[in-house]
């Protein structure tokens, strides 16, 4: 039963001036101190009754979390505490990553998207989180400063499980980046929902698709899957599919299948395994089939 | 747990606030500073009624810390009047028809007032995505729609 | 005091702002934030704040409870349990202790009551009472509750206090079995040359209003309850507490501001009377109740779940002859406010159908669900859910269209309804014309993209107010020194725009400005006229009729007055634009003053009137009661609104997904008081109608709810709104109703479910036994049907 409070539980904010501040009091208080930027998941589990930090440490005013760069040669840079606003909005993200700004539009509401990150949605490591896919497909990592200062961590095998990550205590996101996108690619998020706009991913799909004359079929696909496993999900065989021979709209129909084969959904009150791995079929096929023919 | 200090300024006046931290923005406009415009429809993000404006953009006050607000500029449907001249909004609300029961109306009125400031002439599918974090169970949304449509129209006439 | 049988229209002459779409006159105030709702109203610094424990079991044995821990914790001023709360509550049946005593019958059940200085202190509190429960099984579907199998839930139903027209059976589950038996079902099967028979199920859903529940209550040393709340009924408040606790009427006082979204959640009474036990521990001084969105969701009145059986039968030509309708409505934990819904699913349980011979069964079933209440149509939409499709499939299996074959059997003003009621005249059929043009019925539009398809679908409804037969309305009207009006009256606005109805009902019967009225708020049963509930769809009927009547006699003083100043016959004159005038000698003279201080004595010294003080009630008593084995009777209920819509409907067969695109609403309504505003009824009406066909249903698992959130109980947004509306307003006149008009809140969303549903069936050919015809259920069903691989 599901017992909500009527008010957040005590705790006491923290507002470190330095990165090295942040990181050193999350390490000394590991087991009771959490960190938060936007807080729209933070606060509705603290409310909820299932996370019960002494400490919510906010780390949004530290140096460089509030900008977004884009260099032609290494690609985009968002800082940690960039809204999902910011990265729908932002003419640079719209010009080279349309597919992130499509992610980040998808997100629930515009007031929760005033708050909400995407720093934040990578680190609460939900299998819906909508612009996890883009992270991945665009071969994403993090800025990460931990209690030994600065490494990145890409985001192949960053995810553990439902919440989990390789995040270590003392760690804070400072950024997330994206390479370079290659040459002429076009993605595709779809997002299926129960409503028109602003639901959790019943299943999401990303897509991203370019010529590559190095795979036997001339073209690569990246895709990844919301809301089917413990982690979002690579469908690998699908890629390969894609990546070997040459794509028909039967090639795209095979791939499709392995999409499905690869997802392990469950059954839970948002919808049914057995739906969620039909509409992986069916929304992979539609995903990769409107790349395709962007880039042919 | 911690007090703090905070100085705040909220429709136009600034004020100086004493906050715990586990208190929302939510709970001091309504408990502490008794702007009760500002309506607790969930505490959760999820139904929009105690949209505000945050440093002019709309945010769910129930998912913000009141401790955040240190510094910011804060707007409430109580600010959105100047002079009691009521925003174009408020009048077509009216004109239109969008009101029923009124529990949703201020969070909408501010979500629609932050739309039309970042996108003066929105096409139907920005007003309804806009909108679309703001229930309503009366309305239908109908009219609420028409009202921000014809509001956009007289956009010019509005106070800056 | 005026008398019942009242026609506003004396003379034929509908005043100007009879029919007027003039603004509400909430509207400004709502925008602007200023409008104060319950949970506004500061209390200062010595109010507390209340919350309850809860049954975690949705059926189980209270073996103990012990408070000591939590009683020492400090901030906290009392606890109550139910050893505070013997009495018995309830509007129909009293079945329901304000705290549960020895048995908790659902998850939610309040079990104690925590007052103290804040919140949270008391959500601590809550976590230090013990209490020992022993699990029992449960009942968690209707048709199981009434077999041998299952549990008795109340055993003590014989025992329990009830209305002279609803009947529990002692010994099992059902707290009230209503019945048809007209004409002969059984003999009349065989004539029909097409028959249809099929079981559909309605989930529980919840009103939503986006105002949450809250009540705050004080008791006074002298055992004076002040209630202060969000509430539909604040005189069935102060009527049904002072029962349970043994008190007198005159004793509670309640305090209703504006309502934030009712919906019939705030009807009767739920959680206001937990406010008003835990403020007896702590005398004098103020205590808060104000649930979250979560406890919102399954301890507040839900919409009951049904169960219905559904036999329907016509004749070659398409006439219908006969139907035998059964319905197991799965009505919750307590069913004090059930049982009448579960009557008026009776009474109404052939739809708006001329049927020749019938079998109604419509059982009131206790279940270890969420309690059911009243909720917008009132068991009416649940009814023609699965009723309106059956139509639908029996046109099609005799081959007639199914717009035609509503027009063929849909009931008439002098048709016999199935009680042996004589139909007043409606405009049923103008209303099922209206839809089919105004959505193209009989043309197919192309589909959006390849992988879509299209259909449509009508249903139309009928609803009559379910209450007692003599649920009375009164309204006081005074007058200002300026002549500005001031009208109080006990019905609530709960955004339906009643105060402004009224409002314009008033300035028309009085004969001044809509703007010159207002309306005495809050309703405050100390001061405000008696009003039964706001429930029912009954305002602007009933209450409209009371304000009515106070007007006219306003007038008449005012008249009179005027004539023996102006010694003339008062016939001769009429009161317009807030002037007295005088159609005999063009004399004219404002209200102003005159209806305070009077006027000079024309003959001499001294004055002549003295103030103006209009009273008005009303209260139907021409309606019958109904043979309990048969349900015929001269009269069910005092008048049936009705209506259609149709809708075109969007599928998409790669998900399932069904959009509306266009709809459209035709209702008979009898007057439009204010046509822009029952318009918006009606849109309303239909998004959440829409709503409740996509996306709405309370997901229980072994009586848990498991989506009691905004986060998984999604509801329509605006983006959910179809792109086009229609909206047809219908006048057949009411002969009792002021101006002709009868309710349309209500109806707006009856027919929708169905209508939605006969559209999917038009786009690809499936039907579902339940609603929310989600994409996965329908993508599912298209699956298992191998119109999708």
């Amino acid at each position: 039963m599901l017992t909500a409070h009527p008010g957040l539980p005590e705790f006491d904010y923290i507002k470190p001036k330095t990165l090295a501040e942040a990181s050193a009091f999350l390490a000394e208080h590991s087991k009771d101190a959490r960190i938060f930027v936007g807080g729209t998941d933070v606060f509705v589990r603290m409310r909820d009754g299932f996370w019960k930090e002494k400490y919510l440490v906010d780390v949004k005013g530290l140096e460089g979390m509030k900008s977004v760069s884009f260099d032609p040669r290494a690609g985009l840079t968002i800082g940690a505490a960039v809204n999902m606003n910011q990265i729908a909005e932002s003419a640079e993200v719209k010009a080279h990553y349309p597919l992130l700004a499509e992610a980040a539009h998808s997100v629930a509401s515009f007031q929760l998207r005033s708050r909400a990150t995407i720093a934040g949605n990578i680190c609460n490591a939900s299998p819906a989180g909508d612009t996890i896919g883009a992270g991945m497909v665009f071969g994403g990592s993090l800025s990460v400063h931990g209690v030994g200062g600065f490494r990145r961590e890409p985001l192949d095998g960053f995810f553990l499980g439902p919440g989990r990550t390789q995040l270590q205590a003392g760690d804070v996101v400072t950024a997330v980046h994206l390479p370079l996108p290659p040459k002429g690619a076009a993605g595709k998020y779809i997002k299926l929902g129960r409503n028109n706009i602003g639901d959790l991913a019943i299943i999401g799909v990303t897509a991203l698709g370019w010529r590559d004359g190095e795979t036997p079929s001339g073209y690569r696909f990246r895709i990844a899957l919301a809301s089917v496993a413990p982690v979002p999900l690579v469908p690998v065989a699908a890629e390969k599919i894609l990546a070997e021979k040459p794509i028909t709209d039967a090639v795209i129909a095979e791939a499709a299948n392995a999409a499905m084969e690869a997802a392990t959904p469950i059954d839970d009150v948002r919808g049914s395994a057995r739906y969620r791995k039909l509409m992986v079929r069916n929304l992979t096929k539609q995903a990769v089939a409107e790349v395709w023919g962007r880039i042919q | 747990m911690a007090y703090h200090r905070i100085t705040t300024t909220i429709n136009g006046a600034t004020d100086v606030v004493d906050v715990p931290s586990n208190m929302t923005l939510l709970q001091m406009l309504r408990d502490k500073l008794a702007l009760t415009g500002t309506k607790n429809g969930c505490a959760a993000g999820e139904c929009g009624a105690c949209t505000v404006l945050f440093n002019g953009e709309a945010v769910n006050s129930c998912m913000v810390l009141a401790v955040e607000a240190d510094g910011a500029d804060i707007v409430t449907v109580e600010g959105l009047a100047h002079d009691s001249q009521l925003d174009p909004l408020q009048e077509l609300f009216v004109s239109e028809g969008a009101v029923q029961c009124g529990f949703c109306i201020p969070g909408m009125l501010i979500s629609a007032r932050a739309l039309l400031d970042r996108r003066p002439n929105p096409a139907d599918h920005d007003i309804r995505d806009a909108l679309s974090g703001n229930l309503c169970r009366c309305t239908g949304y109908v009219r609420i729609i028409k009202a921000v449509k014809e509001a956009a129209k007289r956009g010019h006439a509005e106070p800056a | 005091m005026a008398d019942n049988k009242q026609s506003a229209n004396d003379g034929g002459r509908i005043p100007d702002v009879i029919g007027e779409s003039v603004i509400r006159l909430d509207a400004r105030e709502k925008a602007i934030g200023a409008t104060q709702f319950a949970d506004d109203f500061q209390f200062g610094p010595g109010l507390l704040y209340a919350r309850i424990l809860r049954s975690p079991h949705p059926h189980a044995l209270i073996k103990k409870i012990d408070v000591s821990k939590a009683k020492a914790l400090p901030g906290v001023k009392a606890i109550v349990t139910g050893d505070e709360t013997p009495g018995f509550i309830g509007l129909y049946l009293q079945d329901r202790h304000i705290f549960c005593r020895d048995r908790a019958r659902y998850v939610g059940d309040p079990v104690a009551g925590v007052a103290a200085v804040d919140e949270e202190t008391a959500e601590k509190a809550l976590e230090l009472i013990e209490v020992e429960y022993e699990p029992l099984p449960g009942v968690f579907d209707p048709e199981f509750g009434v077999g041998p199998d299952a549990p008795l839930l109340h055993p003590d139903l014989g025992q329990y206090e009830v209305v002279n027209f609803v009947f529990p059976k002692p010994g099992t589950n059902i707290s009230n079995h209503f019945k048809i038996r007209r004409g002969d079902a059984d003999l009349a099967w065989a004539q029909c040359a097409a028959i249809v028979e099929k079981k559909y199920r309605v989930p529980h859903i919840q009103h939503v209003p986006i105002e949450p529940h809250v009540a705050v209550a004080k008791w006074d040393e002298g055992d004076n309850i002040t209630l202060w709340g969000s509430s539909q009924s604040p005189f069935a408040q102060r009527n049904l507490i002072a029962k349970a606790l043994g008190l007198s009427q005159s004793k509670i006082q309640v305090i209703a501001p504006v309502v934030g979204g009712g919906f019939g959640s705030k009807a009767g009474v739920s959680m206001e009377a937990l406010a008003v036990v835990i403020a007896k521990a702590v005398k004098g001084r103020p205590v808060k109740l104000r649930l979250t969105r979560e406890e919102e969701f399954f301890t507040t009145f839900v919409r009951q779940g049904l169960v219905a059986h559904f036999k329907m039968g016509c004749d070659k030509e398409g006439r219908l002859l006969a139907m035998e309708n059964t319905y197991y409505w799965d009505a919750g934990a307590y069913t004090e406010y059930g049982v009448n819904m579960t009557r008026a699913g009776g009474y109404s349980g052939t739809g708006p159908y001329d049927v020749p011979n019938v079998k109604v069964d419509s059982i009131c079933v206790y279940t270890n669900h969420p309690v059911g209440g009243p909720m917008r149509g009132f068991g009416m939409p649940e009814l023609h859910s699965g009723l309106e499709q059956c139509v639908d499939d029996l046109a099609h299996h005799i081959g007639i269209d199914p717009v035609e074959f509503r027009q063929l059997n849909c009931i008439r003003g002098g048709d016999t309804v199935a009680t042996g009621m004589t139909m007043h005249p409606i405009g049923l059929p103008e209303c099922i014309d209206r839809v089919a043009k105004d959505i193209g019925w009989g043309k197919k539009s192309q589909p959006s993209a390849p992988n879509k398809r299209r259909g449509k679908g009508i249903a139309m409804m009928w609803k009559a107010p379910a209450m007692p037969p003599n649920a009375g309305s009164s309204a006081q009207i005074t007058l200002s020194e300026d002549g500005t009006v001031t009208v109080a009256l006990g019905g609530q606005e709960i955004g339906q725009g009643t105060f402004t109805v009224m409002a314009q009902m008033a300035a028309a019967a009085l004969g001044v400005p809509y703007d010159w009225v207002k309306v005495a708020t809050p309703v405050d049963t100390k001061y405000s006229p008696y009003e039964w509930q706001t429930v029912a769809s009954r305002l602007t009927w009933s209450m409209g009729n009371a304000v009515v009547a106070a007007a006219k006699d306003a007038r008449q003083q005012i008249l009179d007055l005027a004539a023996e100043a102006w010694d003339e016959d008062p016939d001769n004159l009429d009161i317009v634009n807030g002037n007295v005038i005088s159609y005999k000698t063009e004399e004219s003279m404002p209200l102003k003053n005159m209806v305070i201080y009077g006027l000079p004595n024309p003959k001499g010294d001294g004055w002549i009137g003295k103030p103006v003080l209009g009273r008005g009630s009303f209260m139907p008593t021409y309606v019958t009661g109904l043979d309990a084995e048969t349900g015929q009777g001269p009269r069910a209920v005092v008048h049936y609104t009705t209506g259609a819509q149709a809708v075109e409907v969007e599928v998409d067969m790669d998900t399932g997904r069904v959009e509306v695109l266009r709809a459209a609403a035709a209702f008979d309504m009898g007057k439009a008081i204010n046509p822009e505003m029952v318009k918006a009824q009606m849109e309303g009406g239909l998004v959440q109608g829409i709503s409740t066909a996509l996306f709405e249903a309370l997901k229980l698992k072994n009586g848990v709810v498991t989506n009691p959130s905004f986060v998984d109980y999604r509801i329509a947004t605006t983006a959910d709104v179809p792109h086009e509306l229609f909206s047809e307003i219908v006048e057949v006149p009411q002969d009792d109703g002021p101006w002709g008009a009868r309710g349309i809140g209500e109806h707006s969303m009856v027919p929708t479910i169905p209508a939605v549903a006969n559209a999917i069936f038009d786009a690809v050919g499936i039907r579902m036994e339940s609603p929310p015809y989600s994409s996965e259920k329908v993508y599912l069903a298209m699956m298992d049907a191998g119109i999708v691989k």
